[in-house]
């Protein structure tokens, strides 16, 4: 009896491990045989195994690990970019009132803009080329990282800063060695909303400005006016996919500097 | 060192919303001797430490520590704080925790860290060296503030309600633990504290505060034997201290209820 029961138990955990497998797997079946059964062209919803198909073909002719590593060059360029302006203008402003005051205006006014309003301007500024690409994604990514870096500062538990004070510490040791490692957690959360608007960006710039010729939003807008549905599928489940593996790589890298911020550390 | 506060008056805020936190404290705490601070919520019995330890400054009166007249930058450079919230610092491992005070001096690693390691075998945490607080029972970073304290060899300790949120059987361990390292050393010890039985079986006198604005309503002087246990709980002696104490301790808390439904009312 009791064995029976442990039994039903450990199928009830493999079940509970392979749920999400097995619908994604239900759904993809499902998708496979309404393709099939009801005869719908390839140009409106191809079957997963075509897009499949076509995903190796892009792999092995090289277009797609081409395409997406140019766009992840260029994601890393402009969230390098936004990160340090942001970290820097966000503990400037976090530690000196007055930096706050003079720059808190500016903020105020620019970042309810929605950044891609700016697109036709820095286009006249700077062409279509690679800087702006990464101008925009880092215009756009700068003020969540400075917002969050600016909230992490303020946020720090003033009796840490108290209690460093009375061990002696200067205020410049208390900056350096309180207020920054305390905001460190706050800063990850910052430059993590800030690399999810640098991809947005990056891959909405691809597909604006006619002349570019590379990246992922420059495959998926091709594809899409030439009518190859097949690659436009492929395209987006491979920048679902780069952008899972962005996030949890961030994630793993927060906890490897940040890891008294976790609970399960 | 000896501390005297004289006509010692804190004031918070102002107009009408203006709160008498101290109002013409005068005592004379005796140099190495252990003070209990007791009284009600509110009583303002921590403010009073705060502004010892030069972490507040005060509206009105003077400190005078070893004879001296002091001003509030010069108070804290002779005392060191256990703060009711511990705050510890959670990035920083044990050994960091306790040693940051010399390393706020420069003290090279090696040396610093040679005195820390000692300390932490005192207070009972050898092995622990390279935990985070976070990975510690509450009992353990009390050990560790308190190391991080005694590190610094300041000639007065003060301690903020330190013991106030451990259970019982804990608490216990902590006081007499703390009873044993004071008795060996020549500090002087400011403690605050709500619970009676904690300011009679550590102190030499039990400095009794009345309800806001607070004032010094008796001093109880402590002659209980050193060293102190938890035995003497059961003794005549501390069994009168215990009713004097809570004798004045009741009137003044009733007199805080009344004045709170006062202000409601």
């Amino acid at each position: 009896m009791n064995q029976g029961g442990k039994h039903k138990s450990k199928i009830k955990a493999g079940l509970y491990w392979l749920a999400p497998y097995l619908v994604i797997a239900a759904f993809l079946v499902f998708w496979e045989m309404t393709v099939r059964i009801k005869g719908i062209p390839p140009i409106l919803l191809p079957a997963p195994s075509a897009i499949l198909k076509y995903l190796v073909e892009m792999t092995l002719d090289g277009s797609m690990p081409y395409h997406l590593s140019i766009t992840f060059l260029r994601i890393m360029a402009g969230f390098v970019v936004a990160g340090f302006f942001g970290i820097l203008v966000g503990i400037a402003m976090g530690m000196s009132p007055l930096v706050a005051r003079i720059i808190d205006p500016w903020i105020a006014a620019l970042y309810p803009l929605p950044k891609i309003s700016l697109i036709p301007l820095l286009i006249i500024w700077l062409g279509t080329g690679e800087s702006y690409k990464i101008v925009i994604s880092a215009v756009t990514a700068f003020f969540p990282v400075a917002i969050s870096t600016v909230a992490a500062i303020r946020q720090v538990d003033s009796g840490l800063m108290k209690a460093a004070k009375d061990l002696g510490a200067n205020a410049r040791q208390v900056q350096f060695n309180v207020v920054i490692p305390a905001a460190l957690p706050g800063i990850f959360s910052g430059l993590q909303l800030g690399m999810g608007v640098t991809i947005i960006m990056i891959v909405a710039a691809e597909m604006i400005g006619g002349t570019s010729d590379s990246g992922m939003g420059y495959l998926l807008i091709h594809a899409g006016q030439v009518l190859e549905t097949e690659k436009v599928f492929a395209g987006l489940i491979v920048l679902a996919v780069f952008g899972a593996v962005i996030t949890y790589g961030q994630k793993r890298i927060d906890r490897l500097i940040a890891p008294w911020a976790h609970k399960d550390h | 060192m000896d501390i005297a506060v004289d006509n010692l008056t804190q004031v918070f805020g102002d107009g009408v919303h203006q709160v008498v936190a101290l109002d013409r404290v005068t005592h004379h705490f005796p140099s190495q001797r252990f003070s209990c601070i007791l009284g009600p919520s509110g009583c303002g019995k921590s403010t009073m430490i705060q502004i010892i330890g030069g972490i507040e400054p005060f509206t009105a009166g003077a400190v005078k520590i070893g004879g001296k007249d002091q001003t509030a930058e010069a108070l804290g450079s002779h005392s060191v704080m256990m703060w009711q919230h511990l705050n510890l610092f959670p990035w920083r491992t044990v050994i960091d925790n306790v040693a940051f005070g010399l390393e706020m001096q420069g003290m090279v690693k090696t040396e610093r860290y040679e005195r820390a390691s000692k300390l932490i075998a005192s207070v009972g945490l050898r092995g622990f060296e390279r935990h985070r607080p976070a990975q510690l029972s509450g009992g353990m970073r009390q050990r560790v503030a308190l190391a991080r304290a005694l590190i610094m060899e300041r000639p007065i300790m003060l301690m903020d309600e330190p013991f106030g949120a451990l259970d019982a059987q804990t608490k216990i361990v902590m006081q007499e633990e703390l009873a044993r390292i004071y008795e060996r050393s020549k500090m002087t010890v400011l403690f605050v504290t709500h619970a009676i039985d904690e300011a009679i079986l550590l102190g030499d006198e039990v400095v009794v505060m009345t309800a806001r604005p607070g004032r010094i309503k008796e001093v109880i002087k402590v002659d209980l034997p050193r060293p102190r246990s938890q035995d003497m709980v059961n003794t005549p002696e501390f069994g009168r201290l215990y009713d004097r104490a809570l004798h004045l301790i009741r009137e003044e808390v009733l007199s805080a209820m009344r004045q709170q439904e006062e202000m409601a009312g």
